[in-house]
């Protein structure tokens, strides 16, 4: 096993990620100026991440996503969620030249384009190489092997967490006790020692996070804020909980929220977008914006929203684990509750070429629409490799769901 | 009030022409060609002329179909979904759900009892099943697309078309006519898996009322016998299904007319 990393390796793949800067893909949408504050300060919070990830005495974690990043804060090690930081860097790195190299490597197009632009990203050598990778089974396998390639290109240790599907106690020790031993491995193979001081700290940060997202959650239930789905959906995929800066995150993203709260009587209409998220100028974003409000799916998840038992971290950050899982029915019973408080009127379900598991939920998705006479549409995408997707193709069946929304 | 629906189509335009009694006075087919602008000045004035109008007699014009935002003079535009659904609701109130094969996709679309749109669905991942995969087979076999319903009633066995891939479909094709399969069995066997991705379509907006069928392939009696089979129930053909989308689009336009001067 590789233990040392050579001489300014991380300041050279910190260049390699600037070379690859190039136009962005479209412009924003002017934001409120109450939320301006929020955006900004998420932005230097992630070019500050992004430093420090690429300083060469830092400690690089690779996670999945819904890690439980609480126990990487408290290791004090920098969680690097490979997924959603291709996601972010997709909107200002030249894509094209990451996915021509997982081609020139022969990785198949039809795996999705959110495990495609990772791997792009480590065969152009412009992330951070990792000390440890960390990784779940759920929600997404593809991506569990994902991590266990990067953990082999890089010969750093990988531990892996199995998520069971059915929510009791016997389950829930069960990943509670693998937590336990990620840690100790951590501590014993790298030197991230994470007491339980530590561990207490990050569940109170994530916790005091959580109750502003919460809050904040709370206030899209009766008002149209916009913006504000999008930030929580950042948040949620950049997934900071555990880290003191993410509560001040969260704070200002709520006082944001009151105060558009004031201003923005509830109405208009709502759907919500199940499945994976593009990057926040896309195209097909900014078309329906202009005629409908979009919430994301997964701020609004149960499992999202809820604080960790101080009293017992694992058990409850284990908890938390399960809930994630897209586990159908659960997600049915988390549909019925978003659509009843969040006044839902059309499900926008967004099938990435390639996932197996939106294609899997797909069916209980349309089925539910149909019973709760929520209007539908299922959109067959690729929201990062545009070698896949051409707008005016999928323009077309979106229209008629906004008139079908009027 | 005198309204115009045009259908720009990825093949060809269609035009309509209706008075506020929402009777068709007259129709127009052009095909679309390298502009879609052009195709709809050339469709819009052939219609006028075969109806004995012109622009000005016009109150409203609603564009439709792939092209429909490239037409200037339209006071409207929207997709093709909602004009079929009120295309086919004003010339059957009893059909509430659509079939609709053009060129090159397909669409199922459920209508309520006054012609809007409740829920659709359309092909989207490649041509398989639509209009451009029965050109590219009737050519693979040597039959006019116009005589494929003729021929396939002709059929006295099954042939299996197993590729939906429409290239990988003209292949086996022509290997089944190498092989001296007689040809009615095999545009019955196109016809068949037509049938069949069209009828699973249909299923994911749930079936139910009458079932109408719309687009060009509705020309078709081979595709439409196939899918009565295949629902097992009758399939309601419109006289005119080219148009079906431009006679909706007029039709809107009709509403919007009533709207505005009530
Ligand atoms: S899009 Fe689907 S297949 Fe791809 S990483 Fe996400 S969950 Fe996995």
């Amino acid at each position: 096993m590789r233990t040392e990393r050579r001489e300014g390796e991380r300041a050279a793949q910190y260049q390699n990620l600037l070379g690859l800067m190039g136009e962005p893909h479209g412009d924003r949408a002017a934001a409120p100026d109450a939320l301006i504050k929020a955006i900004r300060m998420r932005s230097v919070m992630n070019c500050h991440r992004l430093a420090e990830a690429y300083r060469e005495t830092s400690k690089v974690a690779y996670v999945s996503e819904q890690f439980p990043t609480e126990v990487v804060f408290a290791a004090g090690a920098m969680p690097w969620n490979i997924e959603s930081m291709a996601i972010m860097l997709a909107q200002s790195v030249d894509v094209n030249r990451i996915f021509q190299l997982t081609q020139e490597k022969g990785l198949s197009r039809d795996i999705c384009s959110f495990l495609r632009g990772p791997h792009g990203m480590m065969l152009a050598n412009c992330y951070p190489t990792p000390d440890v990778v960390l990784t779940n089974d759920q929600p997404c396998e593809g991506l569990a092997k994902q991590m266990c390639l990067a953990g082999k290109r890089f010969d750093v240790p990988v531990i892996a967490m199995n998520t069971p599907e059915s929510f009791d106690e016997d389950a829930i020790g069960y990943v509670a006790r693998q937590i336990e031993r990620m840690r100790e491995r951590m501590a014993a193979e790298l030197g991230l020692e994470g007491s339980s001081e530590s561990l207490q700290r990050a569940v109170a940060f994530s916790n005091d996070a959580r109750e502003y997202y919460r809050k904040t959650v709370a206030l899209l239930e009766t008002h149209k804020l916009p913006g504000i789905s999008r930030e929580l959906q950042e948040i949620f995929g950049m997934n900071y909980f555990g880290a003191r800066e993410n509560v001040t995150l969260c704070k200002a993203l709520y006082q944001a929220a009151a105060e558009l709260a004031k201003a923005a009587p509830g109405g208009g209409k709502r759907v919500i977008w199940i499945g994976q998220v593009p990057e926040e100028t896309h195209e097909l974003l900014r078309h329906m914006s202009r005629e409908v409000e979009i919430l994301y799916w997964a701020p609004l998840w149960n499992a999202n929203l809820r604080s960790l038992d101080e009293t017992r971290s694992l058990h409850s950050i284990a908890e938390r684990a399960i809930l994630y899982h897209w586990n159908a029915e659960r997600m049915s019973v988390e549909l019925e509750r978003i659509c009843d408080r969040f006044s839902v009127e059309g499900f926008v379900i967004v099938n990435v070429w390639g996932c197996r598991n939106i294609a899997g939920i797909s069916p209980m998705l349309r089925d539910f629409a149909a019973r709760r006479k929520i209007k539908h549409i299922t959109i067959n995408v690729d929201l990062v490799d545009r070698n896949n997707y051409a707008f005016n193709h999928v323009k077309n069946r979106v229209d008629a769901f906004l008139e079908l929304m009027q | 009030m005198i309204t115009v629906g045009i259908d720009v189509g990825s093949l060809s335009t269609k035009s309509a022409l209706m008075n506020n009694r929402l009777e068709v006075i007259a129709s127009d087919v052009v095909l679309t060609g390298g502009t879609n602008r052009a195709a709809a000045e050339t469709t819009y004035e052939q219609v006028l002329t075969k109806a004995g109008l012109t622009r000005d007699d016009v109150g409203y014009v609603v564009t439709t179909g792939y092209g429909r935002e490239n037409v200037t003079f339209a006071n409207k535009h929207l997709s093709e979904i909602t004009c079929h659904g009120f295309g086919m609701h004003l010339i059957n109130p009893e059909i509430r759900t659509i079939l609709e094969i053009g060129g090159q996709d397909s669409k199922a679309i459920r209508i309520d009892e006054h012609g809007n749109v409740e829920n659709f669905a359309m092909n989207d991942k490649c041509a398989a099943g639509c209009g451009r995969f029965l050109e590219v087979t009737a050519r693979a076999m040597g039959v006019p697309l116009d005589q494929l319903g003729e021929v396939s009633a002709h059929s006295q066995n099954i042939v299996r078309i197993s590729n939906t891939c429409t290239v990988f479909a003209e292949t086996e094709v022509v290997s089944l006519v190498a092989v001296g399969t007689p040809i009615p069995d095999i545009v019955r066997g196109v016809h068949n898996s037509i049938a069949a991705r069209a009828a699973s379509l249909l299923r994911t907006v749930t079936i139910s009322g009458r079932v109408g069928m719309s687009g060009g392939v509705a020309l078709n009696s081979g595709v439409v016998r196939a899918l009565a089979d295949a629902l097992k129930t009758d399939i309601y053909v419109v006289d005119n299904p080219q148009v079906r989308g431009a006679i909706g689009a007029a039709f809107i336009g009709q509403r919007q007319v009533a709207s505005r001067d009530a």
